[in-house]
């Protein structure tokens, strides 16, 4: 099931809309800038794409979950993505992904229950060299060890539950 | 301070591509620019300050260029701007413990350009990156720039831009090596119009950076590679398809397209000419299998990206059902040092078949990690162990994996395999995008395969069944030997399912998904065997097959590994032999990883 | 133009595909997701043949290859027939219940499947007729959904698909069974929404949706003045006639 917040503010969509023509060769482009906008595609944004190019709902949520980029549930504040390219993968992401799972009850895929924080595996975020890779919106970390984490993290503030005193 | 300070004419690059900017290399840029600016009156000629794309050694970053007298500088921190700016940037000083440290002579070299990693390399497609701005088209113009593309427009006709192409023997560096001058060949052939050409920049293989960095690095010269490359099609409209985790790169070549517009490079008339072409960005949606030429093009017309069956070559019925070139970034950005300085230069260069340089994305367990690009023939092994450095720590070098998950793991006895596409195809594996990871004992091949698969199941776009159903099945057999529960038969089922879902799957992710699993077998059966029979992982990475014992005649008792263990499941005296207590531990490894003494050893599986 | 399938010589078109031709020959060559009426997609790959074009072989889908020269083609090599029965067992590991894999099942001899653990209620062979006869009705009410492995064929947010007429063409051209239409009491339910039946002006019998009649008359502006079932509207159509005549 998909679980979402209802009401969204839409006016966005509608400027988002207006800075494209038409056609349907922008359709990628729309939906990535409403999920950078809102987060996620909202549903009723989605309706609003299928009346400005007149593109069938079930195409669009084709599209929604046939790409990475796109979701459909609300991602946290804060989007940890774990690199889980070949480099990163031989120089142990998965132990970073199971610390990052055991300090915020979080697995991949999922986000915190306040919302604060989604994780991510993504296939190589193009910064090999400084093997294992995490990126925490648009900011960087490299040569990660899981003893790291948690500093990291810290740095988010506002983590509730009781890992900290673990 | 008395006197004019020698700092004429310096230029002061900070590298700023992503790896830098990760470790705070903005910062740098920004506090040496504050005392730039707080200069007095009394300079002539202030320094230059410029930030430009990845050098290709993220991992000695940030990076610090003066020039004219090419002082290096690695690491670099924001408390050492202070002391740069005084002494190097005003005086003309080295300060020795910034230089870049060769690993080959264990000495600092002034400039990395005397390094054995720096010597072993020619730059072409990337000539210009760490040298200039990418954000300014006049650094890019400086060096040569849209030179070709003035020679292309008026003293070339197209056709004479295909056949030089054609002769300069350039292959396409996305993957497969297609003769470039033999597709756009083909593709002026049609006569059927609007044609379009396309940069493939979704660089999916989760290990390669190579195009990003050209993309964030150099973007005027893909952009002036097609132009040229439509000029000689006779196509109008370009798209440059840019991976959507790629925020720098979409921005950088955003901006350079912009500016190549208002220079007159882009739009209608180019440079007075009667030549008219418009370029725009398409970002990814993020998906593996969109680097496929046909899928790429579905969702640039903004559909879920499925390839298509092409009995009829894209070049004949592509983008829209027109005419389409598709070309990856770097061959894109070899394109105009071809026409600026002839074929036979570029045709020089390389072996018999595979022309010019390759960029790879050197990583792994490898030193000296980083984005080299070298001459076509050069061996695996000068590539590793010369450029590279060796193995890192005191490892010892188990593969090499190229081509990414389309691609194949090279052993230790092809290692002086001379590196080009078709040498690369005779060994099971591929030339691919360039990635290139080192892997060592601590690597365990089956996982590796185990690894490419799960990556291939979740990228394939599930369209059809050998792909989509036999995937899954073959992961499903390497998860089961990566736990235990590898069953006699199960090598030859996988060998058989390989062959009908190589032969008989739809577009390429398919058909060269089984590399990875083939080659492990062809090199590495043993260790298949001794996760399937013995119940044991060698390289001590499948937790279920793995547990950890502590040699007590190499053990010192520093007790170094007890402290580190997150399980607390190491116990001894000092000085004495330490003890794993297998019950509480959990495998993570810290323990092998940290010990000096190599005490830590790899025994199999807990009986369950 | 002249190829030659299983060593027999065949007449064929420049741009025909191998399928067709094979068939007009009485070449048997299996097929699941190739519809004559609908476009082709060349996803299920069962109907692989060989190709030898200039002393060089490759494996393509008979049913998408075009052929605009000399070829000649094998449909049951050794080669191929280990494959195709490689592609029938990983179907039916995927979708074992369906009656129509059951029957491939037991004509490539493959036994009950022991090394894959399989899901005995699922039907599904992906092979997307569904969705293309949805599309071609004009209506695209379902699509894939996901992609890789757990890529399925659903309505929008996997609820009863607004845009969907209940006309049951999708389920009608699956080769499985996989999509459930029930009917009772005048009702219709597919995809999990309820439709209303309308009774045949005619015969009386209930024959069509009342959305999908909407549908008929405003989107093809059929003259249909009142439902009428294929069955009447001919015998009413041959009344015309009969009374003109
Ligand atoms: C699954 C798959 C992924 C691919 N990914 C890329 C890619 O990320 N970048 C790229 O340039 N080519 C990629 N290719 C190769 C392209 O299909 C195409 O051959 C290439 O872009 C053509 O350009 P070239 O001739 O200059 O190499 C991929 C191919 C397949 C089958
Ligand atoms: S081979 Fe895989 S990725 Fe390619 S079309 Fe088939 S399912 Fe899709
Ligand atoms: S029943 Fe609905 S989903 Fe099926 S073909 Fe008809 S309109 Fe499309
Ligand atoms: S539901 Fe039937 S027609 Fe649709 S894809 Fe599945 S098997 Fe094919
Ligand atoms: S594999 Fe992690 S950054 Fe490339
Ligand atoms: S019938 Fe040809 S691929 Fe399905």
């Amino acid at each position: 099931m998909i679980q979402e917040k209802r009401g969204e503010d839409l006016s966005q969509v509608k400027s988002i809309l207006d800075r494209y023509p038409r056609e349907r060769r922008f359709l990628l482009a729309i939906l990535q800038d409403i999920q950078k906008t809102y987060n996620y595609l909202p549903r009723e944004a989605l309706n609003e794409v299928r009346d400005y190019l007149g593109i069938p709902l079930s195409s669009l949520y084709s599209m929604a979950t046939f790409y990475k980029a796109l979701s459909l549930k609300p991602k946290g504040t804060y989007v940890i993505k774990v690199c889980d390219g070949t480099a990163c993968h031989i120089r142990g992401s998965m132990d970073l992904i199971d610390e990052i799972r055991k300090l915020l009850s979080v697995s991949p895929g999922e986000v915190t229950k306040d919302g604060r924080f989604s994780l991510e595996t993504v296939n190589c975020v193009g910064s090999c060299a400084l093997a294992p890779v995490m990126v925490i919106n648009d900011k960087y970390y490299g040569n990660l060890k899981p003893a790291m984490v948690k500093e990291i993290l810290a740095g988010y503030g506002g983590i509730r539950g009781d890992w900290d005193t673990k | 301070m008395t006197g004019t300070p020698n700092n004429s004419g310096k230029t002061v690059l900070v590298c700023c591509g992503t790896g830098c900017l990760a470790n705070n290399s903005m910062e740098i840029y920004k506090e040496l620019k504050k005392r730039v600016e707080a200069l007095g009156p009394g300079f002539a000629v202030r320094p230059v300050l410029k930030t430009t794309g990845c050098n290709g050694l993220c991992e000695k970053g940030p990076i610090v260029n003066i020039l004219p007298d090419d002082i290096f500088y690695c690491r670099v921190r924001v408390s050492d701007v202070d002391e740069i700016f005084e002494k190097t940037i005003l005086r003309g000083e080295v300060i020795e413990r910034l230089l870049y440290l060769d690993t080959s002579t264990g000495r600092r070299v002034r400039s990395h350009k005397e390094s054995e990693f720096y010597r072993r390399q020619l730059k072409i497609a990337l000539r210009n990156i760490g040298q200039i701005d990418p954000a300014s088209i006049d650094d890019y113009i400086e060096r040569g720039g849209y030179n070709a593309l003035k020679k292309a427009l008026f003293e070339m006709s197209p056709e004479l831009v295909i056949s030089e192409i054609e002769r300069s023997g350039l292959r396409g560096r996305g993957g497969a090596g297609f003769p470039t001058g033999y597709k756009w060949r083909q593709c002026k052939r049609v006569n059927s119009f609007p044609k379009y050409v396309v940069c493939n920049g979704d660089e999916g293989d989760p290990g390669a950076f190579m195009d990003r960095s050209i993309m964030e690095g150099d973007p005027h010269s893909v952009i002036e590679g097609m132009i040229i490359g439509a000029y000689a099609v006779g196509s109008k409209k370009g798209f440059i398809y840019i991976r959507d985790e790629y925020s720098l790169a979409v921005r950088n070549v955003s901006k350079a397209i912009e500016d190549a517009y208002s220079r007159g490079f882009l739009g209608r008339g180019i440079m007075g000419s009667g030549f008219n072409f418009d370029v725009e960005v398409v970002r990814g949606g993020g998906a593996f299998v969109c680097g496929e030429s046909t899928a790429l093009m579905a969702s640039i017309e903004g559909r879920v990206g499925e390839p298509r069956v092409k009995y009829i070559r894209s070049t004949e019925k592509g983008l829209w059902g027109q005419p389409t070139v598709l070309n990856n970034v770097e061959t894109w950005a070899n394109v105009p040092v071809i026409i600026d300085r002839g074929a036979d230069w570029f045709a020089a260069i390389g072996t018999d078949r595979s022309k010019g340089t390759k960029v790879f994305s050197l990583v792994g367990k490898v030193k000296n990690t980083g984005l080299i690009e070298v001459p076509m023939g050069i061996t695996l092994r000068e590539i590793i162990f010369d450029i590279g450095g060796g193995i890192t720590g005191n490892g010892k070098f188990k593969a090499v994996q190229t081509g990414g998950p389309s691609g194949g793991c090279i052993p230790e006895a092809l290692l002086d395999l001379p590196v080009d596409f078709d040498s690369l195809d005779r060994a099971g594996s591929m030339m691919g995008s360039g990635g290139m990871i080192v892997m060592d004992e601590t690597t365990c091949m089956v996982e590796v395969a185990r690894y490419y698969l799960k990556f291939l199941s979740e990228e394939s776009c599930g369209k059809c069944t050998p792909c989509r159903e036999g995937i899954r099945r073959m992961l499903e057999i390497l998860e089961d030997i990566c736990a235990g529960r590898g069953q006699e038969g199960d090598l030859e089922l996988l060998l058989e399912l390989s062959e009908t879902v190589k032969e008989a799957s739809l577009c390429g992710l398919g058909k060269t998904a089984p590399n990875p699993v083939l080659t492990t077998i062809k090199y590495f059966e043993s260790e298949y065997l001794a996760h399937i029979r013995d119940k044991r992982c060698p390289a001590g990475v499948c937790r279920k097959l793995t547990s950890y014992r502590i040699n007590t005649d190499l053990c010192r008792g520093c007790g170094l590994c007890a402290k580190k263990c997150p399980a607390g499941a190491i116990s001894g005296k000092p000085g004495a032999p330490h003890i794993i207590d297998v019950s509480s531990c959990i495998v993570c490894g810290t323990c092998r990883e940290v010990c000096r003494f190599n005490a830590v050893e790899v025994i199999g599986g807990r009986s369950e | 133009m002249r190829v030659i399938i299983d060593g027999k010589e065949c007449e064929a078109g420049y741009g025909e595909y191998i399928l067709d031709v094979a068939r007009r020959n009485g070449i048997h060559i299996p097929t699941l997701c190739h519809s004559g009426a609908l476009p082709g997609q060349g996803s299920c790959r069962l109907c692989i043949v060989e190709v030898a074009e200039a002393g060089k072989k490759k494996v393509v889908v008979s049913c998408l290859y075009p052929i605009t020269g000399e070829i000649e083609v094998t449909t049951n090599s050794e080669r191929i027939y280990r494959m195709r029965r490689n592609i029938v067992r990983l179907l039916a590991a995927r979708a074992p219940s369906g009656e129509f894999i059951k029957k491939l099942r037991e004509e490539y001899g493959i036994p009950e499947e022991t090394r894959f653990k399989v899901d005995e209620k699922e039907k599904c062979i992906l092979c997307g007729l569904c969705v293309r006869a949805c599309e071609e009705i004009g209506l695209s009410a379902i699509s894939t959904v996901n992609r890789g492995t757990t890529k399925k064929v659903a309505p929008p947010f996997e609820e009863p698909p607004e845009d969907c007429i209940g006309c049951a063409s999708c389920a009608y051209v699956c080769p499985t069974g996989a999509i459930e239409v029930q009917e009772f009491e005048g009702k219709r339910v597919i995809w999990n929404r309820a439709f209303e039946l309308l009774k045949c002006a005619g015969c009386g019998r209930y024959f069509i949706t009342r959305q999908q009649y909407e549908y008929i008359k405003n989107k093809h502006g059929i003259d249909m003045k009142e439902p009428l079932c294929d069955r009447c509207r001919q015998k009413s159509t041959a009344e015309k006639l009969i009374h003109l005549l």
